[in-house]
């Protein structure tokens, strides 16, 4: 005969959580808000916040040194649709730095199932990953096109403001981020180490802009204008550039102009949907694992 | 120079993912000097401005970023460092075994895809391969000693590094010309130029001062990565 069992549960106190349970929304707007102070640093240690606020700070400088300009001499400093292409080794930069925080570490530690194992979905964490730092390029372009045209409004040049001019930057500021980011993201989720992505993101850029400095050289030199035109947008942001003319009618910031009509924008569509669909394969065989 | 550890580094640079990085910009070098081939004839004047701005201005900072920060970096990150600081070899051979292997990564795969490259386009015209071969080993060494030093300094190596690549010699660089002086790429060109005798290249820098100003620069930062060495200490990850 067996004795009947002697063991307890005891009730040590541990309080249940009663509170409402926030569904898939409030997951994605929280990953979304933690991953965009990641983005800047925040909510990590000071030495994180190093770069991100620096490489800001050096995003604004042209725009300081533009409003003194106006106000010197009353004449336009840095123009608006040619500040990201005029930064465009910045932002790179800031890109490369940034999205393999972004992405890395969830892999190195292997946390994705974690994150899954809650309402969060594979597209819901992408999702929340791609809007976090889209907003962090946005802003970090936008905040100086902001400041130089509160700047331009107070120092009220001769002439009307360049209203059309800044909103269309500021367009293209959107069509900026969403593609850097997307790019940014689907090259630093190939390694989970945050050197190497780093280090994959700038070699992207690098590669790109070295690639159509040279064709764009070559063909100019040789005479075929319009194959160098199209060379230039091998470069992301002479890319965005081009779409800025095509669609708002901005002038060119190369000087020679991009090919006419609406391929850039059919390009633009193309890299994202690429780098989008690069980074959900990575991911389904990482949510796996 | 310690063989195992060289043996060890090699296979873990070899070994990974890194080599893609170190293989593809080189295949890309040559890639598209094959292009400029095929679209029409190649001129002096291309496969300068293709060394130029593809081999010296982008693919060798590159290398050098990633064998120079690759060899060193990753095993201080993992805190595996620690297994090769525990073990009897003076901390500065470590460097210099170290430094030898990002070099001679970056001098095969950089020196040798600019040689190819421009003997592809203009075979010997003018000495620009040579020039521009020599320019890419020295300036790789250079670079790779610096970015080694700067991956023992700080953890966002790799961040600093394309700071001063990108920023410096690129941004700041193209603007201010006092900039220039400290620049391992336009040593480079500045050996090049003296090789080759193409009217399409100049360089602002003396032959001397460039000369003088990369060993230096590598000597020092060998030294500096070496004594560095003795002192680190491993904190935790953030």
């Amino acid at each position: 005969m067996m004795p009947e069992p002697t063991g307890v549960i005891h009730d040590i106190g541990y309080r249940h959580y009663e509170g409402a349970r926030l569904g898939r929304g409030s997951a994605f707007a929280a990953l979304t808000v933690h991953s965009l102070r990641g983005a800047f640093g925040f909510g990590r240690t000071a030495r994180a916040k190093i770069m991100p606020l620096l490489l800001s700070t050096i995003m604004l400088l042209p725009a300081v040194v533009s409003i003194a300009i106006m106000a010197l001499v009353k004449q336009q400093g840095v123009k608006y649709p040619d500040y990201a292409v005029f930064m465009q080794a910045v932002l790179a930069v800031f890109l490369a730095a940034q999205s393999p925080y972004l992405v890395a570490p969830d892999l190195r530690f292997r946390v994705l199932p974690l994150y899954l194992s809650r309402p969060v979905a594979v597209l819901d964490y992408l999702g929340a990953k791609l809007a976090a730092l889209s907003i962090a390029m946005f802003l970090v372009l936008a905040v100086p096109l902001t400041l130089l045209f509160a700047g331009e409004l107070l120092v009220d040049l001769p002439g009307p403001p360049h209203t059309a001019e800044y909103f269309s930057a500021m367009a293209g500021a959107v069509i900026l981020a969403v593609i850097l980011a997307a790019l940014g993201l689907a090259l630093a989720s190939f390694t989970p180490r945050r050197g190497l992505g780093v280090a994959s993101v700038i070699a992207f850029y690098l590669f790109t802009s070295a690639v159509s400095a040279v064709f764009y050289g070559v063909f100019m030199s040789m005479g075929r204008d319009t194959a160098g035109k199209w060379a230039m947008l091998i470069n992301p942001f002479f890319l965005v550039d081009s779409v800025q003319v095509a669609l708002f009618g901005t002038a060119p910031s190369n000087g020679d102009g991009y090919p006419p009509g609406l391929w850039p924008c059919l390009i633009v569509v193309m890299v994202i949907a690429v780098a989008l669909a690069g980074l959900f394969l990575r991911y389904r065989k990482a949510a796996s694992s | 120079m310690n063989a195992v550890v060289a043996d060890i580094t090699y296979r873990a640079m070899l070994g990974r993912k890194r080599i893609w990085l170190l293989a593809l910009l080189p295949a890309a070098l040559i890639g598209m000097a094959a292009l400029l081939r095929l679209i029409g004839g190649p001129d002096e004047h291309t496969a300068v401005i293709l060394m130029e701005k593809f081999s010296i201005g982008t693919m060798l900072p590159l290398l050098g970023l990633i064998a120079g920060t690759g060899v060193i970096a990753p095993e201080i990150e993992d805190g595996t460092i620690i297994h090769l600081l525990a073990k009897p070899i003076s901390r500065p051979v470590i460097a210099l075994t170290k430094f030898v292997v990002a070099a001679s990564l970056v001098a095969v795969f950089g020196a040798l895809s600019t040689f190819v490259a421009a003997f592809l386009l203009i075979r010997d015209e003018s000495g620009v391969a040579y020039g521009f071969s020599l320019g890419a080993l020295l300036g790789g060494v250079a670079y790779a000693a610096v970015f080694m030093l700067v991956g023992v300094l700080t953890r966002h190596a790799v961040t600093v590094g394309v700071i001063y690549a990108l920023v410096w010699e690129g941004l700041v660089g193209g603007y201010v010309p006092g900039a220039r002086t400290f620049s391992i790429q336009q040593w480079a060109t500045s050996i090049a130029d003296q090789i080759s005798s193409s009217p399409f290249l100049t360089s602002d820098v003396s032959l001397g001062f460039a000369i003088s100003a990369m060993v230096v620069v590598t000597v020092g930062s060998l030294v500096w990565a070496g004594q560095r060495l003795r002192s680190l200490s491993l904190t935790g990850d953030e």
